[in-house]
């Protein structure tokens, strides 16, 4: 059984220029011990998408009344949509979801003390006395692998390097235990030596406490590391999901394609970058039909223009929304 | 509610960083010391620099009284005053006087400065203090609660009380006051004290006289006070609670007031703690028309008067230090209190 099903998710956010689309008929679901990569340019939606499964987005976020998220804990679904008392979040806030950030300096609070904050979000989600708290937040410390962690726990975050900080945040997200975690940019803040032993760390936790990753990044290199499989938005939009290999392999979709062009390749320096051409377009100004027609070299007529494309199969459990599928026609 | 004040000092528990602590207050306090020297030192030039001295004023008043002056009066004068000596020697007397509270005679008066003042520069300073006070009691849980709230009536009001609270002229708003007063309830809300106590030597009864009629300057100084706090609290508060920092806590379950005091509330205090030396010396600034207003004689119009009137340096020269010292006293202790509450402050000096 699933861990996480989103079905139809489409929010809106309330503004003065009216109202703005920033995810659009979303659905994907995750199993247990699962991996998934969640990629796009920033605008996308991705992360929006990521703090729906939270109901973490600002107050003047509109949820369509199609969307559900359904999370399958042990004891039972929970509704994420009808939850709307912040007593009720707690399960989605920290309990069995958990969440780290792209800046981990800018995600601790300056003034207290890391060791504070774990202990603060231990008590609120377990049955732990302070002191056991404590013992926990030192444990998971060491355990992502930051040296003498009972000196670190009673330190602030500006105390420590980039890396470290990010370790603390995984230590913190990591100690209630959650059925899945949410990592937004993880690592895009960090070095790219430190890039890797984070991606290493997460691995390896992701085995150890068998849950659920959604991995939000622009970097198709990081994503062919960790993700079991991927899912590609533009524009509010998923346009191709399915196992990572295969889509990195085969993209179908030509925004896809794109994304795996405008990668640097060591192996050919010569070879010139291929950088998806255009601009994301204004949210305010989203194109009908396929959003991605205005940017697409590959289009086949006034369908791409008038028409949302639906999902086609396009191999073993990877599907695309693209006209082109429908044509038959390989893009 | 916690404030998570606590940790601080269970922070500054070890004993070497004690210590430190104590070295860092003490640097502070030279500090504190040498800028006073330095403002001693402009205001005595100043004080100079007004065309005569003391002697000659002095005459020339008597003069207007219809006693006859000669040059040689004019120079045993300066001889018993001392303005003979050179400027360093007279400004270094001024200054060790001063840290005495001893501020020599005024020039026109005749009188000692200390005895003159006696507690009216007191009583000046604990209305700025107290309109200080109700101001920061105010500003501090509407701005966080109207930072934190959507509610476009509540911050529409808010806006438009604060704007009402910078624009309308303190004497205007003591003008009113009075006004109303006097014709509803028959009563004249000025001066400091009832007669009966003018003269009186402190007591208990002297002190609850005061407080009878020192919530009407303290509330007029307070209101535009409030105003501009409340706008300060506010801006920080909405610039805190944007940050990552605040939507990273509640992610992970934190909410309420619970998240609104811990996180953004307990952050943008120390840029509020910051402008306190600033905020007393405006409230200051503005106490001599309200004083002069409300005829309270007992407070900041004599600055107003020594200036203006009698042009009396010496005098005027006291009260711009005191109040100097006032300030500067504020901002050590408010340079300590944002030690202790602002770890990244703390541990910059703890090394």
């Amino acid at each position: 059984m699933s861990l996480i099903d989103v079905e139809n998710l489409t929010l809106q956010f309330k503004t003065d220029e009216g109202l703005i689309t920033a995810v659009d008929n979303v659905s994907f679901s995750l199993a247990p011990g699962e991996v998934m990569g969640l990629v796009g340019e920033s605008g996308s939606g991705k992360s929006v998408t990521a703090k729906s499964l939270m109901k973490l987005n600002p107050g003047n976020a509109v949820y369509s009344r199609e969307s559900k998220i359904t999370l399958h804990l042990d004891d039972g679904p929970v509704d994420v949509m009808s939850l709307n008392r912040p007593r009720d979040m707690e399960v989605a806030r920290g309990g069995a979801i958990s969440m780290i950030f792209q800046e981990p300096m800018a995600s601790f609070a300056p003034a207290m003390t890391i060791g504070s904050q774990m202990v603060e979000q231990l008590l609120i989600h377990t049955d732990m006395s302070k002191s056991q708290a404590r013992e926990l937040s030192i444990e998971m410390l060491d355990r992502v692998g930051i040296s003498d962690a009972s000196t670190r726990f009673g330190q602030y975050a500006f105390e420590m390097s980039g890396g470290m900080r990010q370790r603390a945040m995984i230590a913190m997200a990591l100690s209630t235990k959650p059925k899945l975690l949410i990592a937004d940019e993880p690592t895009t803040a960090l070095d790219v030596t430190i890039q890797a032993q984070v991606i290493d760390l997460m691995k390896d936790l992701v085995d150890e406490f068998g849950m659920g990753i959604i991995f939000i990044t622009h970097d198709l290199g990081v994503v062919a590391q960790t993700a079991d499989k991927v899912a590609v938005m533009y524009l509010g939009k998923m346009i191709e999901q399915g196992p990572v290999r295969e889509v990195i392999r085969n993209p179908y979709h030509p925004y896809t394609q794109g994304l795996i062009d405008a990668l640097p390749q060591l192996d050919d320096l010569d070879k010139p970058l291929m950088p998806v051409p255009g601009d994301i377009p204004s949210p305010l100004e989203r194109p009908e039909g396929c959003v991605f027609h205005t940017r697409c070299g590959k289009i086949i007529g006034d369908i791409c223009r008038t028409a949302v494309p639906s999902w086609a199969d396009t191999g073993e459990n990877h599907r695309t929304a693209c006209h082109l599928c429908h044509e038959g026609r390989h893009a | 509610m916690e404030w998570g004040v606590s940790a601080p000092f269970q922070m500054l528990a070890g004993n070497n960083e004690m210590l430190q602590f104590a070295r860092f207050a003490a640097t502070r306090a030279v500090m504190a010391v040498v800028t006073l020297v330095l403002v001693s030192l402009i205001v005595f030039s100043l004080m100079e620099l007004v065309p005569g001295d003391c002697a000659e004023r002095y005459l020339a008043y008597k003069n207007t009284q219809g006693s006859a002056i000669t040059l040689a009066d004019i120079e045993a004068e300066r001889a018993r005053l001392g303005l003979d000596r050179p400027f360093l020697t007279r400004w270094a007397s001024w200054l060790s006087g001063a840290f005495r509270g001893d501020f020599g005679e005024s020039c026109i008066l005749r009188v000692n400065i200390a005895q003159l003042l006696g507690d009216k520069f007191w009583i000046s300073l604990w209305i700025c203090l107290g309109s200080l006070t109700l101001a920061y009691m105010i500003a501090i849980p509407v701005g966080i609660i109207s930072a934190a709230s959507r509610n476009a009536f509540l911050n529409n009001s808010l806006r438009l009380v604060s704007y009402l609270g910078l624009a309308m002229p303190n004497f205007l708003l003591a003008l009113m006051v009075m006004l109303f007063s006097t014709i509803y309830f028959g009563e004249t809300l000025t001066g400091l004290f009832s007669p009966e106590y003018r003269e009186a030597p402190w007591s208990w009864a002297k002190f609850v006289d005061l407080l009878k009629h020192a919530w009407l300057p303290i509330f007029i100084l307070g209101w535009s006070a409030t105003a501009f706090a409340l706008q300060t609290v506010r801006a920080l508060m909405s610039d805190e609670i944007g940050k990552l920092y605040v939507t990273a806590a509640a992610a992970r379950g934190i909410y309420g007031r619970r998240l609104l005091w811990r996180y953004p509330a307990r952050h943008a205090l120390g840029p509020i703690v910051n402008s306190l030396g600033f905020d007393l010396n405006r409230i200051f600034n503005e106490l001599p028309i309200v004083a002069l207003i409300l005829t309270l004689t007992e407070a900041g119009s004599l600055l107003l008067e020594a200036l203006a009137r009698s042009n009396d340096q010496q005098l005027a020269g006291a009260i711009i230090f005191l109040l100097t010292a006032a300030i500067v006293t504020l901002n050590f202790a408010t340079d300590i209190l944002l030690a202790v509450i602002d770890p990244r402050v703390r541990k910059s000096i703890l090394r």
